[in-house]
Parts: C-alpha cells; structure tokens; sequence
C-alpha cells in the first residue's frame, strides 16, 4: 500500500480554498438545520401533547412520516420531488455579497424538518419529565397554562434535554453530509470533486474524516463545558442557570 | 352570623369504577380551622383537590366566596369551565402540598413573587416587599436569595406556606403538610400554622397530627369511604366521639 503523506499533510493543514468553503457549508446547513429542528420541535411536543385532536394527529402524523422515512429520501424529494411535480422550486436568494443558493435551502429545510420529528419528541420528553407537583403548584396559584410552561415547566425541561439536543448536533453535522446528493458542496462533495481529479482517494477521505472529527470533537468539548457549568449549578444548589425572572428589574 | 367561605354540596367524585367521594357536604365559615382526619384512601386529599379543582367532580358542587368551582351552570347543568376562569377561581384558594412543590428552576424570592406579578400583574418592588415580610414571618427572610434545593424540608414547606399567602387567598388548604418530613422539622411548619389560625386565616388542614389537630382545629371532620361520618369540635370528638371511625383514629394517633 502507498499513502502520500505529503499529499496527505498537505491537504490536511492547507487544504484547497473549495474545502474551506465545504467546511464552512457544513457548519452553515447544519447550524441552520439544527435552529430549524429547535424552532419546530417545540410547538410539534406541545401540540403532540395538545388535548386537542386537532392538534395531536397533525403532529403525530408530521413525526410518523419524518422518523419513517431515510433523510436521503426527504432531501430528494423536498428539492427534486417537488420541483419536477411543480410544487416549489428552490430559487437562489442573493443578500448584498451573500448568495444563498436554492439546492442549500432545500438543503437546510429538509435536515431542519427532519430534526424537527426527533426535536419535537425530546422536547415532549423533557416536558413530562418535570415533576407534575410543579404543575399543580403553579396551577393552584392562578397561573394559566401558557405561563406555566414559560416560568415553571420549560426551563426545566430545557434543564433536562439539554444534553440530548447536544446529542442531536452531532448527529447533524455528520447527516449534513447528505446534501451532496442535491449537489451542495459541503465537505464531502468537495472531497469527491477533488478526488476525481486527483485519486488520491485514500488520503482524501482521511482528511475529510478527520476534520469531521474535529468537528464534532469541538462541540463535544462544548458539551462538557455545558454539563460541567450545569453540575456546578446544582452543587450550589440552584437549580437552572437560565431563570424567567432574572434581568427583569421594576 | 358567621360567614360561609367554602360550601361543598353533596360532591361525588370517582376514580374510575371507584367511589372516592360519595354525597360530601359541609361549609366552613370565614376564619374558621377545618382539621380533616381519616384512614388513607379514606378521600380526604382528594376532597381537599376539588376545592381548588386539582380534580374534577361528577356530582355536587362547590362555591369558594360564594362563586362556583371549576363549574358553569347551564339551567342546573354543570359544565366544565375554561382553563383562564378557573386559573381566576384560584387566586382566593391557597394551597399547601405534601411534598413542598417549590419551582426547582427559582429561587426562594422568586418563587415567592412568580405569581403575584404574573397573576395578579404586581410590580417587583411591591410583590419582593410582601414577600421579604412573608419570609420573616415563617422565619426565613435570610434565605430569599437561596434555591429550594438547599433547603431542609421544613423550610421549604414554610416557603410553600408564604409562597402561598402571597397571593392573599380568603382560604388556606393543607394536604399533609407535615407528612414527608423528618420528625425534628415538623414542629417549626405546625408553628407557622399555629400562627396562622390565631391570625383568622380560614384553613383546612388534613393531617395525621392529632395533637395538633386538637389543639388548633375548630372543627374537626372525620372522613371513612369517601364520606363525612363525624363533624364536630375537638372537645366533642376527643371526649365523646360518636362514630366508631373516630374512636378508632383517636386511638391510634395520639
């Protein structure tokens, strides 16, 4: 077997300007995606939980069929699926210097819906899991139901799943990968364009993988910090980091 | 003439197949301290979560100030009320549980001032000024600024217990406020009671204290299967109890 150190080194620690923006477009969708799942999954775990059918079915429904489906399959046919039947075409939107272009888009929204399935059922998870006396508590003291999610159950829960959405990023920076297949240059779409010129495809592939693990070897550092600042809160004995009522002053 | 405060008119209540609560009726009269007594699974904690509709009802009715519990009445027919009148009803009916119930997220103050500005729209000057005083009373006001984490369970009930005066409810509920505590910190919550019912607030208290209860109760109301089988002052129930239930609690719980 040959592997091309300096090849190897030199794609490693100057790697090609068309693999930093891959890099950059892998954090890009997958921060994006990420943002979108949060801001989905929360209003999905209430109305999954809603009394109301018409509420709960929808969102069973929306979790049934992203948790059912590969996220390959979602990321075809929100952008060529559903451009062929004329439905919605992804057009580049273009903001002073900054072009971002349709197939990133479809991109994003589809790791973002997706996200939002698994989101919305750490969410609910994370609502349950908050004592139901805290509940009752609040209730017994005038509160209204909206008010009681927002001061008393929510930030426990945040509490509570925040480690699991911690979880989840890392899973979206690797799924970002995906999007090659609508052609979005991330990382590993630029890795298989140099490596069609190139073949040095061993060597390629170790640097693509080691820069994933950077990646999220970054986050996890991130994670522990979080975890360590949360274990230090409960030490001292309060509870949340993030209050309701703090930095509101009359 | 005394005035009624809380009137419950011959409640039903199930679980299921099982009748907790069977034609309960009884009215407590402003500034009066109602002790409930009974074996467990005898409905006292459930009669007193229908006051404040913790649990719903399937016969009777309840008025806490002369206003309906939990309930509209549609030409003699009850119908659930909504969410928002009933989160309304509650603000005159304080609640004290047996297992403390602070909101883990805050601290004591603001555990204290979490609904009084929220609910009742208060400003932070005026519900922390309130509070502070309400601390003092139960003794705590050097721990406002602690969570409820670091506290023994009896301070964390006296901070329930203020918690809920701070919405300046016209009742008081207590559901074994004294029953998930160690021995040596049940004395400084049966103080802070004590106080309170020499201060005129209405309670109902049930509790398994029965010195307490013969001590502060103005009326005691002995529960069995889900039905009132004795009503009467302490005096009355300790020396000459009526029913067999009572004679049975009096004995066993000194």
């Amino acid at each position: 077997m040959h592997f091309d150190w300096p090849y190897f080194w030199h794609q490693l620690l100057q790697p090609d300007g068309a693999f930093l923006q891959g890099l950059w477009l892998t954090i890009l969708i997958s921060i994006g995606g990420q943002v979108i799942g949060l801001v989905i999954g929360l209003p999905m775990a209430l109305a999954r939980r809603s009394a109301s059918v018409f509420l709960m079915w929808p969102a069973r429904f929306y979790i049934f069929l992203m948790r059912g489906t590969p996220l390959l399959v979602q990321i075809v046919f929100i952008y060529t699926g559903l451009a062929a039947a004329g439905i919605l075409r992804f057009h580049d939107i273009t903001a002073g210097p900054f072009t971002i272009s349709g197939n990133v888009q479809a991109g994003i929204l589809a790791l973002g819906l997706n996200e939002g399935a698994y989101m919305a059922e750490i969410f609910r998870a994370g609502i349950d899991a908050v004592d139901r006396g805290q509940t009752e508590a609040a209730k017994s003291l005038g509160m209204v139901p909206a008010q009681i999610l927002r001061f008393v159950v929510l930030p426990q829960a945040l509490r509570i799943i925040l480690l699991p959405i911690g979880n989840q990023f890392n899973i979206m920076l690797k799924n970002s990968t995906l999007v090659s297949v609508i052609g979005v240059s991330e990382m590993l779409l630029v890795t298989e364009t140099i490596n069609s010129a190139t073949f040095r495809t061993f060597e390629l592939y170790s640097v693509l993988a080691l820069y994933f693990l950077a990646l999220t070897s970054i986050w996890g550092g991130v994670m522990r910090y979080v975890e360590w600042r949360m274990d230090r809160g409960s030490a001292r004995g309060d509870a949340m980091v993030i209050g309701p009522l703090q930095g509101e002053h009359a | 003439m005394a005035e009624v405060l809380v009137q419950a008119e011959r409640v039903e209540k199930f679980f299921g197949p099982n009748k907790i609560l069977d034609g309960v009726s009884f009215t407590v009269t402003r500034g009066e301290t109602v002790v409930l007594i009974g074996s467990s699974g005898s409905g006292k904690t459930t009669l007193l979560r229908c006051i404040n509709h913790l649990e719903k009802i399937e016969a009777g009715r309840i008025t806490v100030n002369g206003f309906l519990i939990g309930y509209r009445d549609r030409r003699g027919v009850l119908i659930e009320d909504r969410e928002r009148n009933i989160a309304r009803q509650r603000r005159d009916v304080g609640m004290v549980f047996q297992r403390f119930n602070l909101f883990a997220n805050l601290s004591v103050l603001d555990n204290i001032i979490l609904a009084p500005m929220r609910v009742r729209g208060e400003s932070r000057a005026v519900a922390s000024e309130r509070a502070m005083r309400l601390l003092a009373r139960v003794g705590l006001a050097e721990k406002a600024r602690s969570f409820p984490a670091s506290l023994s369970g009896g301070q964390q009930q006296r901070v329930a217990i203020a918690r809920a005066l701070a919405m300046e409810p016209a009742v008081m509920l207590f559901d074994e406020p004294t029953s998930a505590l160690d021995p040596e910190m049940v004395g400084e919550v049966l103080a802070v009671m004590r106080g309170l019912a020499q201060d005129g607030m209405t309670m109902m208290i049930v509790t398994h204290e029965m010195g307490f209860a013969r001590q502060v109760a103005d009326r005691i109301i002995v529960m069995d299967q889900g039905r009132i089988v004795e009503d009467g002052p302490p005096e009355r129930l300790f020396n000459a109890p009526a029913h067999p239930k009572t004679r049975a609690l009096l004995a066993t719980r000194h």
